[in-house]
């Protein structure tokens, strides 16, 4: 949506420090991709912590929902993060 | 091959689905319930494999049908859009399952279920089977399957595959299947959701908060440790230092046990061929069936034997990899180096096997659900030098490249130039890929979303499926389009007969040579001369390429047929020495100017590096891709970029006088 916060406004994803936590506030944008990082358990809410990152610092390692999920800083960049 | 979907009253008959997420042991509940498939094909206008298994229970015949893993009824790659379509009937001639079976991965409840609470709404039987309950318990995690079934209105079965455990309640309920189950309520989740949202995201919102309500009591999390075995190995394996390292070591023994570990099993196949080869030539008349059998048959069936070794054991690493976890660790370690080149991290292990041979290497290329990033892989596979150039880099070098130090004692020409010919492959390949995804494939980034899978012991039962499967399928596909282009080249390489001068002292070797020059083959050779000839190339190596099409192999036999020599095997010392002073001796026609000079081999050695002298690979391409275009997508763009390679290599080379 054009009037969600965008990421420079609100701390994302791909920003957040290996080893922290934070809780998603928001998957920004309305296409296959947004709602894919959304089928795979990163709504709103959700407590998401970044395990790693790739030797070259692409992509990153997460832990959501017990699980662990792998996505580039490019969707990383979409996921707008509040304090856990 | 299924009497009726319905089935008559005498013979119950049931068609039932198995869904759930990629890792969830999906593949070990298919084996344990149905054991080897029945058949495995191409869903109708889709390149989507379809796996079908058939058992009796109870008097009850079903087929059970192992749909592509998938996330969402939302598909995002073709194998998604294949199990959604499957279970809604809308692929034509294929009938909506009579019950299907979500699998649900007990360590991984929220996400799976997910999934399950959208089959809820396909209004069809449907039975949860609960799977890994037993890595759940070393977690500390236990579901109550009881509560999570009445819940959910949907008997939940749990089961541990490997050991059968679960195995006969869940043929028991597919015989008499429940009633299919309630929809979904989700209207006092979605009022909690922002309404500007598309509904598809609404309902992704409110249908995880329904399955967060639904587990409240359900799974209880028992302390275990300070951190679980298999997030302390992850720690180590995707670790900067560490993972790369360790992800260099499997790579390196990955790569060693193609070449090492298959070569017995190759030799003993070619010695067998061989066998038999000359057993059929003691057996028939010397004449033209002689010929085509040894020659062109034996000859073409050796030519696709040899490779499954190769397959079978690249299949086994990968299903062995892909079984623990390993195998979406490697992609996530190499995915940014792919990005710069257009490609992705699940671009690598197919590229990777590509070395040893590019058909394994195409075929490994289905696990990339990216329709492009898989298609663009496939058009570079064969790039990667694989094994069948080895001979002729080998052989080329071992002739005229001279043997002189380059820069330290230890570092002789001839490795430089073996070396130069695999970066020749890799760079071009990468440079492909770049300007492909710039150009045909230009579009909005691919995105990467990809699971980690828990690290568990891989099921030797799936394993052993894959390989297999993996070799099966070549031989069946690849194997029978081989066969009929070696007798092909065989007829063109021998007919029409020679006419020889009736007085001439002429040994067979030279009889060979002269059937061959006066051939179809030989003909073609002398036509394409013009065309060859900025390469370097008389009308003989040209031959030797023509020739050269069902498999690049195939050169040193033509190359030393041509020369007066008879068949060569680039494996003894004697006949490759002997090939050699033929080919170091070798004059244009007519004159005393050497053919072979460094330029010209060299030149050779790049197009072999570059062109797509593979019937085989062509043919998994088309297959793999569902279209003929790809093939001779493939084909064309290789040869310009071999001929226009090799062009380069010469006219420079010549341009300094080497």
């Amino acid at each position: 949506m054009a009037r969600r916060n965008s990421p420079e406004q609100q701390p994302s994803l791909a920003r957040l420090p290996v080893g922290a936590s934070a809780r998603v506030a928001d998957v920004v944008g309305v296409d296959p991709t947004a709602l894919r990082l959304l089928e795979m358990g990163l709504t709103p809410g959700i407590t998401v912590r970044v395990i790693g990152r790739a030797p070259l610092g692409d992509p990153l390692e997460l832990e959501v929902r017990g699980y662990r999920l792998s996505i580039r800083d490019a969707e990383a960049a979409r996921v707008a993060v509040a304090p856990a | 091959m299924t009497e009726s979907a319905g089935g008559d009253a005498r013979k119950p008959h049931r068609t039932v689905a198995l869904l759930g997420n990629p890792n969830t042991g999906k593949s070990t509940l298919f084996t344990a319930l149905a054991g080897i498939p029945t058949r495995i094909g191409n869903y109708p206008g889709v390149t989507v494999e379809e796996k079908l298994g058939r058992f009796t229970h109870r008097g009850t015949t079903i087929d059970l049908v192992d749909l592509p893993g998938t996330y969402s009824f939302t598909p995002q790659s073709p194998d998604e859009q294949v199990a959604v379509d499957v279970l809604r009937a809308a692929l034509p001639g294929v009938p909506a399952p009579d019950c299907v079976i979500a699998v649900v991965d007990a360590t991984n409840l929220e996400r799976n279920l997910y999934l399950a609470s959208q089959a809820m709404d396909l209004g069809l039987p449907l039975i949860v089977a609960l799977t890994l309950s037993d890595v759940a318990t070393t977690r500390g995690v236990t579901v109550d399957a009881g509560l999570l079934a009445q819940r959910l209105g949907v008997p939940v079965i749990a089961v541990v595959a490997p050991r059968g455990e679960g195995i006969g309640s869940l043929r028991d309920m597919v015989v008499n299947p429940p009633p299919p189950p309630p929809r979904v309520d989700l209207a006092q989740h979605l009022s909690t959701v922002d309404g500007a949202r598309p509904p598809a995201a609404r309902e992704a919102i409110a249908r995880y908060a329904w399955i967060e309500q639904l587990l409240a009591g359900v799974v209880s999390q028992r302390p275990v440790g300070p951190r679980p075995l298999d997030q302390r190995i992850d720690a180590v394996l995707t670790h900067r230092l560490w993972g790369t390292l360790i992800f260099a070591a499997v790579m390196l023994l990955l790569f060693t046990s193609i070449f090492q570990l298959a070569a017995p099993a190759m030799d003993l196949i070619s010695a067998g061929m061989d066998g038999v080869a000359g057993w059929a030539e003691s057996l028939l008349p010397e004449g033209a069936l002689r010929s085509l059998i040894v020659d062109g048959v034996l000859a073409g069936i050796g030519g696709v034997v040899v490779f499954v070794p190769q397959i079978a054991i690249l299949f086994l690493f990968i299903a062995i990899l892909e079984g623990c976890g390993y195998l979406a660790r490697a992609a996530f370690l190499m995915d940014r180096l792919l990005v710069s080149a257009g490609l992705s991290g699940k671009s690598f292990i197919p590229l990777l096997s590509s070395f040893a041979c590019a058909i394994p290497g195409i075929m490994a290329a289905r696990t990339i659900e990216n329709r492009r990033d898989r298609l663009l892989t496939i058009l570079v596979a064969p790039l990667m030098s694989c094994s069948a150039r080895l001979p002729v880099y080998l052989l080329l070098c071992a002739a005229f490249v001279p043997d002189v130090a380059v820069g330290v004692p230890w570092l002789r020409l001839p490795a430089v130039v073996l070396a130069a010919m695999y970066a020749v492959g890799v760079v071009v390949a990468a440079a492909v890929a770049l300007l492909l995804s710039r150009t045909i494939f230009r579009g909005p980034p691919q995105p990467f979303v990809m699971e980690l899978p828990g690290w568990r012991w891989p099921q030797p039962a799936v394993v052993l499926e894959r390989v297999r499967e993996a070799a099966w399928s070549f031989l069946k596909n690849a194997g029978t389009l081989i066969v009929a282009m070696s007798i092909v080249i065989w007829a063109l390489g021998s007919y029409p007969r020679p006419v020889l001068p009736a007085d001439a002292q002429v040994g067979e070797a030279e009889i060979r040579g002269e059937a061959l020059r006066q051939s179809f083959l030989g003909r073609a050779g002398r036509l394409i001369e013009p065309v060859v000839r900025p390469l370097g190339w008389d009308w003989r190596i040209g031959c030797a390429a023509i020739a050269s099409f069902p498999a690049r192999e195939v050169v040193l036999g033509t190359l030393g047929v041509i020369y007066n020599l008879g068949d060569v095997d680039p494996g003894e010392e004697e006949g490759a020495t002997e090939l050699i002073r033929r080919l170091r001796a070798a004059t244009w026609d007519g004159t005393d100017r050497k053919v072979f000079t460094l330029p010209v081999a060299l030149s050779i050695m790049v197009f072999f590096a570059l062109c797509a002298q593979c019937a085989t690979t062509l043919v998994v391409i088309g297959r793999e891709t569902g279209t003929w275009l790809w093939p001779v997508v493939t084909f064309t763009y290789m040869t310009a970029l071999a001929w226009f390679g090799a062009l380069l290599t010469y006219q420079i080379g010549t341009a300094l006088g080497w």
